[in-house]
This record gives structure tokens, sequence and C-alpha cells, in this order.
């Protein structure tokens, strides 16, 4: 986070109703807590909002982080899929903390590892696993895509993805601070001269075009949770090698197929990882977009 | 993948043997070459020859764009009470666009076909046209028109000009919209033209053949079912990518698609020499040339029933050369398709391959072939499945 992270004191003095306060994570504009909010375990989100500034470019930017959090916070209210996390008790309310404004709401505590976690841990899911974590980014993907909107989430990648392990949500997708509105004006201020918002190496390569914003469709998506997956079956990210710097990654997105799913796990099937492999092809037109069909054959072989 | 007849002008009982003998799978029926009423008695006279054959009408409703110039040779098509000349700038409504799609659509949901082809125009020169938005319009808006009580598939017709195809950024973004469709239909009637039906080379080029395989591929892997129009013996190489069923007629005019064929007449013509499909060639050679050579290389000849049409006799009976393609197509089509697309390509490559050696064979012995009958066409094949696995990603 740019500025301080407002303690737990901080938080306390300003919301009462919270206790067992605990902070999670930090980075960017968020920090995250883990609180109990009336009798609830939630995760409490606070997102930084640059001060007003007298320039123009500072207060559009402002506007625009303003933006992405009413965004947010307006798409987990009108997802239903349990495959998405879902907003908690508190919604968007504009506190100051030490000087700083923060945008501050919460979101259902998810109780499981995250997929980076289990990585580290060498976690080694078989193909039914693989399946039902695919299975669940389509769904997600899919829920977004079909809202009026018309979403893509942008930002898929391990860190994103929870294992929550109950029937009706083994995984679920969180973080849509990035989303990108295919129907809706473009939140993004001065978008010639910023890197496509997201995690670059887990950037389809089409969203490193400069026209990327006129052409994106759920398949970037498609393309990171296909990533997503490979990376768990395999342990690690099939084009970024450490400690090679992101501009040579990044190239390679653009430029060299990765190795195929099957050369490193040998043990899963060949349509499965076939799949997987389609799915990271760079012309989006290439990678299978039918996802009700994905979706019924993935399910019909777990 | 299946092997339909692409009908036209000359049928008498080609397509009824075809199917009786199922050499093919299915008939495209041409409008212009049928009317109406006869087309009706066509199709129950098909159903009652092979029920499970698939019969379909193409409506050539790309033709309507030459509008009124003069000796055009529209035959029946003016009776269908779908068709009629536009101008472009009159298809630039999307009121006039759904317009054309429902009365096409509802004529042709009132016959006994097992599906229905949309109506489009030809994408003459470039995806970054006027012309490719009308057509990315018919194709958005042709799921729309299918009948939720009528389960016979709706398909989409794509008609490109071959120059169209060599553009690849441009192919690449286009493919993108038309693979993304909110109500998308079950599949496409794929054609890509020449600037006439005897242009052959034009479709045998590398980067053509490329453009179009990479349709085919992109199609199937977005859920489509593929119907390749006009793709006579680029049918068993597009059945690898995924194509599921090819179509060839009787005349050159059926095996490359051209508007052409609608415009007026350029003179007339002999009769073209019978032609052979040898499957060790990937091409067709002339009966003539099929007997002098075949005592040397007996492999040119396929091993099929209706070899017999074209050996040792005078000349072989013209009204039968077509059930020779077909059966040849069907075999060559048997070879490259059924397993995964590597395995496709492979076999694809080794029939390239043993056609190379072939011809060097017929070139060591010093025998000279019509133009026809050469090997140019194999380089181009190469190539294509070869940037095609560029393009593909394979």
């Amino acid at each position: 986070m740019q500025v301080a992270a407002p303690t737990v004191d901080q938080l306390r003095s300003k919301l009462p109703t919270i206790t067992d306060a605990i902070p999670l994570k930090q980075g960017g504009f968020k920090a995250v807590y883990r609180a109990t909010i009336g009798g609830h375990v939630e995760a409490l989100k606070l997102v930084h909002v640059p001060k007003t500034s007298d320039d123009e470019a500072g207060e559009l930017f402002r506007k625009e982080c303003l933006g992405r959090v009413t965004r947010e916070i307006q798409v987990l209210a009108d997802c239903k899929s349990p495959l998405l996390v879902k907003l908690g008790s508190i919604r968007a309310a504009e506190m100051d903390f030490g000087g700083e404004r923060f945008i501050v709401y919460s979101e259902e505590f998810l109780d499981g590892p995250d997929l980076r976690t289990l990585i580290k841990q060498a976690w080694k899911p078989d193909e039914t696993e693989l399946k039902l974590l695919f299975v669940c980014l389509l769904k997600a993907i899919q829920q977004l895509w079909t809202l009026p909107a018309r979403l893509v989430h942008r930002d898929i990648k391990p860190d994103n993805v929870v294992r929550v392990g109950k029937q009706d949500r083994p995984f679920v997708l969180l973080d849509l601070g990035i989303a990108f509105a295919v129907l809706e004006t473009s939140l993004t201020v001065d978008p010639r001269h910023r890197l496509p918002p997201g995690t670059l190496p887990y950037l389809a390569p089409e969203m490193l075009q400069p026209n990327f914003r006129d052409t994106i469709d759920y398949r970037s998506d498609l393309y990171a949770a296909a990533l997503t997956v490979y990376e768990c079956a395999a342990g690690h990210h099939p084009m970024a090698k450490k400690p090679e710097d992101m501009i040579t990654t990044l190239s390679r997105v653009l430029r060299e197929s990765p190795p195929s799913l099957n050369s490193v796990r040998a043990d899963l099937s060949k349509p499965f990882c076939q799949l997987i492999d389609s799915m990271l092809k760079k012309i989006p037109a290439l990678r299978p977009a039918n996802l009700t069909m994905l979706i019924r054959q993935l399910e019909q072989t777990e | 993948m299946k092997l339909y007849a692409q009908h036209g002008f000359g049928d008498g009982d080609k397509t009824s043997i075809g199917l009786a003998e199922n050499l093919i799978q299915g008939v495209v029926f041409g409008a212009k070459d049928v009317s109406p009423e006869k087309l009706q008695e066509k199709l129950n006279q098909a159903n009652e020859i092979a029920p499970g054959a698939a019969r379909l009408l193409d409506p050539q409703f790309y033709v309507s764009l030459l509008g009124g110039g003069t000796n055009l040779r529209l035959g029946n098509l003016e009776e269908y009470p779908y068709f009629r000349p536009y101008r472009r700038s009159q298809l630039e409504l999307n009121e006039r666009v759904n317009e054309v799609l429902a009365n096409t659509i509802d004529f042709q949901a009132s016959l006994p076909l097992t599906g229905i082809i949309a109506p489009n125009i030809l994408i003459s020169r470039s995806f970054d046209s006027a012309e490719a938005v009308i057509a990315k319009n018919f194709i958005r808006a042709t799921g729309s028109h299918k009948k939720s009580e009528d389960r016979r598939p709706v398909y989409a017709t794509l008609a490109v000009s071959r120059e169209a195809l060599l553009e690849k950024s441009q192919l690449q973004e286009f493919l993108a919209d038309i693979t993304l469709l909110d109500n998308p239909p079950d599949g496409f009637y794929l054609i890509v033209g020449a600037s006439s039906s005897e242009a052959r080379t034009e479709i045998f080029h590398a980067d053509v053949i490329a453009g179009w395989l990479l349709l085919t591929y992109s199609l199937k892997v977005n859920g489509f079912e593929v119907i390749n129009g006009y793709s006579d013996r680029l049918s068993p190489f597009l059945g690898a990518v995924g194509g599921d069923a090819g179509c060839s007629g009787w005349f050159n005019t059926l095996r490359t698609f051209s508007l052409d064929r609608f415009g007026p007449a350029a003179g007339g013509g002999r009769l073209p020499v019978q032609r052979y499909l040898s499957n060790r060639l990937l091409n067709r050679i002339t009966y003539i040339e099929l007997n002098s050579l075949r005592p040397f290389l007996p492999e040119l000849l396929n091993g099929l029933s209706h070899d017999t049409d074209f050996i040792d006799v005078e000349e072989p009976p013209r009204t039968r050369e077509v059930f020779q393609s077909w059966e040849a197509l069907k075999a060559q089509s048997a070879r490259t398709t059924g397993g995964d697309l590597i395995a496709n390509l492979a076999n694809c490559d080794a029939a390239i391959a043993q056609a190379q050696d072939a011809y060097a064979r017929i070139s060591a012995a010093r025998f000279p072939l019509d133009t026809k009958s050469g090997n140019d066409h194999l380089e181009d094949l190469s190539e294509g499945i070869k940037l095609f696995r560029q393009l593909a990603e394979i």
C-alpha cells in the first residue's frame, strides 16, 4: 500500500462493531483484514482514495480509484454465483484514517487457502480436482460476462482463487478490483500512457496490444484461468522463469507457445491437457469459447 | 467427415445415385439450378433414397449484390420468394438484414430440408470493408431467426473471396468477432471464392489454403458445425482440421466457387476431357493419361469400385465421372480425418509426400502431363499446411 494501512486500533475507533481484527495483506491501494462484524467473520477491505488534487490529472485519477471500488462493490452485489466472493455486511463507506481517505467495505471471509499458498506447499492436484477448478473458473467467468455490463475479470491468478472445499463452492474467485466492463465507459484515465492493469505474467497476449480495450472479451479470462490451472498442475508458471526480468517473460507470452501441459504432467489425460493448451493460444479465436459446451464436457468427464 | 454433392445444372440422377451408393452423405442444392417446385420433388426423392442424408439449400443470396446487371445468369433464383437484387447500401440497414434473414429462413423452414442455410453476401475483397460489416451483421442475426419449435440446425453463410484470406491480421480480427456471438447459429456454411471457376490456382495457393484451414479450425474449436462448400479436393484437408462436411459437384463451377458463374456468359467452349481423381496424386488426370501411366504406376488407381468406369474403356461415360470423384474424395477423407488434429495433419503430410514421390516417378519417365494434371498444387498444399500450423500455433 502506498500509504500506511490503518492500525487495528484506528479501525476500532471508526468501526466500533468490529472485533478481532487481524491484518491479512496489503498491496497497491488495498489493505485486507480478517474481522468479526456483528458476530460473523468477514474480510474487511480498505481501499485508499488519493487526496483531492488541484491538477486535473490528479483529480481524474482520484475519480478512477473511486469508480473502480464502486464498480467492484456493485458487481459483487449483482453476482449471484457462489463461485464468486460475496459482499459482507459493511457496504461502501468513506472514512478518514490518519489524514488519509479510504473506502471501507467487507466481503465474506473465505475459510480456505488461496491457490498460491497451495502451490508453495507443493500441492499436486489430480485431474479430477483440476477439472473441478477449471469448471469453477469457467462458471465464474460466464457469470461475469452475462451481467448487463459484460465484465472481464482481468486478474485471474492463483492468488485470487480460494479453495473453500464445499460442494457448492469448491473454489471461489476473488478481487474484481480491475474488472473491465465492455458495455460501460472505461474508468481508466489516460490509457495510452499506462500498462494494462492486471498481473503482467497472467495477461493474455491480446491484453498487451495497444488497442486491447476495443477488442477485449472474456477469452482473455479463459487464458488466465487456463494459466492458473496449468500452474496448479505443474507447480510453476509455464512462461515466467525466475530470476528472469518481466520484459523477457512478456516477450515469451507474445511469441512462444508454452510447453504442453502433458509434457509436465504425463499422468493427466491427453484431452484435458489439450484443452488447457488450446486455451493458451495467442489468438483469442483459437481458444474454445463456448462456455456452456465446455462446462458440460468437463462435468461429464469428471 | 461427410461429403455432400454441390448441386448445380445438369443433375439428372447424379445426386440420387450418389446417395443410393453412399458415395455422398448429403446434397447442397443450388437455388439457381432447381425451381422451387422441382426442389420439393428432389428433396422428397432424396429422403426416400437416403433418409439419414443431409438435405440443404444454398439460397445463393450472395448473388443479389450483382444487382440489375445485364445478361446475368440467375436461372431459377428469381422464382424464390426471398430473392431480389439489392444495393450494398440497402443492406447496411439492420432491419433489411433481418427482413432478408426472415424471408429466406421462413421459406426454407417450409421445405423437407434437414438444416437451414441462412443468406449472406460475399466479402469480395477484404475483411476490413463495408461488405464484411454487412456479412457480420447477417451472421450475428442468424441465430435469432432460429425457431424454437424447429430442431433443425441453422447455418450462417460465410462467403469470402480468396483475396480476403490473404490479410491474416484482418482475418484474425474477423474470426474473433464471429466466434463470440450472443445468439450463435448452429454452424457455418463456408465458401471461398475465386475470380473464376477455372482459376484453380487462386484457391490452391498457400496463403489461401492456410486461411481456409484456419477459418475451419477456429469455427470448429468454438463448437460450430462447419460445412465447407465447393471444397472439392481440399475437402479431406479441411476435414483434417475439423470440417464436418465438404462439397463437390460434377462441373468445375461446382468445384470452385465464383460469382462469375452467375454473371454474363463468356462464350461457349469445348466439353472438358473426362478426368480421374487419383488419390495418390491428389489431383485429377485425364483418362488418357491414366491409362498410359497405370501400367508402370498402378498405384495411381485408387482401388475403388468406380475405377472400372475409367479402365479399359474407349471413353469413360461423362455422367459417371462425378461418382469416381466422390468415391475418391470419400476414401481420401477417411485417411485424413478421424484421429486427433496432430495425427490428421501427419496423414495429410504423408499423402502429400506420396504424391510428390509419384510425380517424381512420372517426371523420371519423361511422361508429359497436361497442365492441369501437373504437380503445382503440391507445393501450395504443403506450404499451406505448414503456414496453418504456425497460425494455429500447432
